[in-house]
Order: C-alpha cells, then structure tokens, then sequence
C-alpha cells in the first residue's frame, strides 16, 4: 500500500511540472530565458538541456543535505549549490557546444538567478526526499524545456519562414513574408501572451 | 572559544560546501579549459582565412599592443601574421575590441602585409539588436570594409556603399552599432601601424 502511494505521487510530481504547475505556462518563473533565448529552437532546446541538468543536480543535493540545513543560511546553500552547477553547465557549454554558447551568451550563467530552480530547492528538494526531489527536477525541467521550445517554434517558424534543427528543417511555403518582429523582443512578449491565453482557456475548460 | 564553536556549529555546511563545490569547479575547469581554448583558437583560425583567403598559416608577432579604448580603460591587442606556404606575409590579423550598443563588440580585423588597404572584418561576439545592430555581419555593411584604404575610416548616413573608399554607409536603423564598428577600427588602425613597423614586420615582407 505505502508503495503504490509512494508511486502515485511521484506520478503526479512528474506530471505536475509538464502541466498543472508548468514553470512558464501556469507558475510564470523563468521569464528572463523564456522571452530571451526563443527566437530559435536550437538554442532554446540547449538552454531546457542545461536547465534540467542544474534542476535535477541542485534538487539532489539540496535534498541529501536537507536535514543539515539552518534556515537562515539555507538560500545561501541554496545559490552556492546552483552556481557550481550553473558554472560547470557553461564550462560544457563552451567545451562541446561552443556555437550554441556563444548564441546563449549571458543566459547561462543567468540560471544561477532562475527562479524556478530555486523555487524547486525550496518547495520541494528542502522538504522531500531524493526520489521526490529527482522527479520533480525532471518533471519541472522537461516541462520548461517544452514551453520554451514550443514558443521558440512558433517564433522561429514565423519569424524566419522555417524552423532549423540538428536533424531537420520544417520550412513554409516560399510565398510566405517572414515577420521580422517575431525573432525581436517583442515578438517573445506577443507569442508569451498567445500562449498563456491559449493555456488559460484550455485550463478553464477543463475545471 | 564559546564564539568559535557556536561559528563553526552554525557555518560548518557551508564552509564544507564551499570546499567541496571550490573542487568540483577546479576539476571541471582543469578537464575543459584545454578544450575550450582550443575552440577560442579555431574560431579565431577560421575567422581570419575567411579574411586572408591567401594565407596558409597564421602566426602570433605581437601581443603587447597597448589600446586606449577610453580615459580609465586599456586592452592589449593581438596582432597575427598570415603567411604562405612559400613563408611570404599575405596580411596581418588584429583582435580588436570596443563598447557597442548592447554589449562590448569583438572583431578580427584583416589588412594586407603592406598595410595599405583592409581585407575586411569578422564579428568574433557581439550582443547588438537582432534585426539591427547585429547586421553589422551582414553583407552590406560588412562587404564595404573590403579594400577600403588602411586608416581612418568615417560614418555617413547616405553615400554609395559600394564605392571603396574610407567612408562607410551606415546600417539603416542600427546606427550606434555601424558607428561602434567605425570606432574599434580607427581606435586600433594607428597603434597596430606603429608596432608593427617599429618591429619591422611591414617593411621586411617575410
């Protein structure tokens, strides 16, 4: 009986991230990458990569050391924890991927700020224990990847006339007029809100 | 003693963490920077045979060319020599640096061996405006570098863009970013010269 709890609820802390509780669609974190890596889906792709890694990494050990914790140094265990892993995820970056550094610039190291890594550490890594902890960070890491990478689709698609990636290109027809303002900020801002309204009315249809 | 022990009760994670975490960095540097710096140097390789097509090989001559970027900041360019197989100078590389409209802009600048005209630039980072500033890569802008007399280059508005000569068009809409490129390379033109023939690398040809 404990067991198959037990299976539920990691169950549901999976599928929580990908929808009910997804970090950009329903809990609004990370807005810094979300609206400032998806002109592309290369590049968004690579940055859900690296955040699942530092998600995943952080929870496990935040959760191992969740016990030794005191309260009021806990946020700083916290950022320290999430920098050493943010720090080696650009070291890859820079290593094995350079092309996809250079286009991620300044928003890797910016993952040490993200709020949803650190809303994770505190909601859920702090309080569970490691098997919690590790399906939550994939579960909220692939939900992020996700919603970034469908935005960056959109944007791509409509902003250039066709979505580039490692194994394929989805182009449309020739006749079409690429909107430059998709690939520009504000592009991130109208597709953002699109979507947000698009799960809003998919979400209230279903409660 | 009563103060020691409670800092350590308190503090013992932390300091054990930052240990621990200081390791695992210094690991992962150790095992990536040889990679990494690799990467630096191919990208700077492939950027200046795309300027210096001639060129065969590339070597550093000069990597104390103080710049005054501005009143409180210097950097330290380096300067490459391309050459080819027969060992003769095709043209001098330079890494030249400056603030753009985003975010610092650098460049690989290219001129022939006698400094008399650019081979051209190639963006090595630059943060500015997609859309915009970041069109300084693009062919139109770009291209107007190509063959323009080694010296003081100048910004206009309008102007025939294709004509070569020390006056470059600026970039519709992006401004800044074709004056921040204008910049860099009148910033460098003169200091590389000077180091260059005070070493006597321009005169010899070899």
């Amino acid at each position: 009986m404990a067991n198959k709890i037990s299976t539920v609820s990691l169950s549901d802390t999976f599928t929580a991230g990908l929808w009910n509780e997804n970090p950009v669609f329903r809990l609004l974190l990370g807005m810094c990458p979300t609206l400032a890596v998806t002109a592309a889906v290369k590049p968004a792709f690579t940055m859900g990569g690296c955040v699942i890694f530092v998600l995943l990494c952080s929870n496990i050990v935040v959760s191992l050391m969740r016990n030794l914790l005191k309260p009021h140094l806990r946020i700083l265990m916290f950022t320290l924890t999430i920098a050493t892993f943010v720090t080696i995820a650009d070291l890859f970056l820079k290593a094995y991927i350079p092309d996809m550094s250079e286009a991620l610039g300044p928003y890797v190291p910016l993952i040490i700020v993200n709020c949803i890594i650190i809303c994770r550490a505190e909601a859920c890594a702090s309080k569970n224990g490691l098997a919690v902890s590790v399906v939550d960070a994939i579960g909220m890491g692939l939900g992020f990847t996700l919603a970034i990478c469908v935005l960056a689709a959109v944007r791509e698609l409509l902003g250039t006339g066709m979505i580039d990636l490692y194994f394929f290109n989805l182009p449309l027809p020739k006749a079409f007029v690429p909107w430059v303002v998709m690939v520009m900020p504000a592009g991130a801002f109208i597709t953002l809100g699109l979507l947000l309204g698009l799960v809003n009315k998919v979400t209230s249809k279903q409660t | 003693m009563s103060k020691v022990k409670f800092f350590l009760q308190q503090s013992w994670l932390l300091i054990f963490a930052s240990f621990t975490f200081g390791l695992l960095l210094a690991a992962a540097n150790a095992a990536l920077q040889d990679k990494i710096k690799q990467n630096e140097q191919n990208k700077l390789n492939k950027k200046m045979a795309e300027l210096i097509t001639d060129a065969n090989d590339f070597a550093l001559v000069l990597d104390d060319v103080v710049i005054q970027l501005s009143k409180s900041k210097t950097v330290k360019a380096d300067v490459y020599k391309g050459t080819d197989a027969e060992g003769n100078t095709i043209g001098f590389a330079y890494i030249a640096e400056g603030p753009g409209f985003a975010d610092k802009i650098k460049l690989v600048i290219a001129a022939d061996a006698k400094l008399t005209k650019f081979y051209g630039f190639k963006v090595l980072a630059s943060s500015e405006t997609p859309g915009f500033g970041d069109k300084i890569k693009d062919e139109f802008y770009n291209s107007q570098y190509t063959g323009t007399p080694f010296g003081k280059l100048e910004l206009v508005k309008t102007g025939d863009d294709k004509k070569i000569d020390s006056e470059i068009v600026a970039i519709s809409g992006a401004t800044v970013s074709s004056e921040a490129v204008i910049k860099i390379f009148n910033s460098y033109t003169d200091k590389v010269q000077e180091k260059l023939e005070a070493k006597g690398l321009i005169a010899n040809g070899k």
